[in-house]
């Protein structure tokens, strides 16, 4: 945990540690100015995958409070046809 | 009186006058339920992320209002009766207005707004 900001390159036996270096916390936890809203397309493509999955807390490192916020936004922003629910619509 | 925060999409046929049309029609809808409109943003014409009633295409409007609970019944229905409307959700606000730096937050009454919606 200390050595968090520590790439991988560090000496430090990372067997069970993180191999490859990944921003850890969660993003909104980190700057309270970051605002969840649904109608921000922009900040919810970040936890979308390109097929319009959520990605999961453990790839988004969103902490639950926020992922649930985010999951809120992204199903609102869904209905109101600003985000995908899948990849697949096709334009005709 | 809470308020709520409404977008719906207008069918994008309609343009000018039409639209105008439109949007002046709902405000007068709600404005003559006691309804308090705090603002009005027109995004303008914008891609859909998916097909809409055949359409890939729609203006946005969005709508801030304090009203009470029973006008969004009514506003709805009409929203659902006019055919230039292709899609539309209203979200409560819990925590006000606060001009525009809303916070979506939670809502619970209003999701049945989206859930009602009109027939996909």
């Amino acid at each position: 945990m200390a050595n968090q900001t520590r790439p991988a390159a560090g000496g430090k036996s990372s067997t069970f540690r993180r191999r490859f270096s990944r921003r850890k916390g969660c993003r909104f936890c980190g700057d309270k100015t970051l605002k969840i809203d649904y109608k921000e397309v922009r900040t919810l493509r970040y936890f979308v995958t390109e097929r319009g999955k959520i990605v999961p807390r453990r790839i988004s490192g969103n902490c639950a409070e926020h992922q649930r916020k985010v999951c809120e936004a992204i199903k609102r922003a869904r209905n109101i046809a600003l985000l995908p629910f899948t990849a697949s619509h096709s334009l005709d | 009186m809470r308020t709520y925060e409404h977008i719906f999409i207008v069918h994008p046929d309609s343009v000018g006058d039409d639209y105008t049309a439109v949007l002046d029609k709902f405000k007068k809808i709600l404005t003559d339920q006691g309804a308090n409109i705090l603002k009005v943003d027109e995004w303008g014409a914008r891609k859909l992320a998916y097909p809409v009633k055949k359409q890939t295409r729609g203006s946005y409007v969005l709508l801030i209002f304090e009203a009470v609970a029973d006008v969004i019944a009514e506003f709805e229905r009409r929203l659902r009766l006019d055919e230039k409307i292709i899609k539309f959700q209203t979200i409560l606000l819990p925590n006000g207005a606060e001009l525009s730096t809303d916070e979506p937050a939670e809502e619970a009454p209003a999701a049945e707004g989206p859930a009602a919606e009109e027939t996909a």
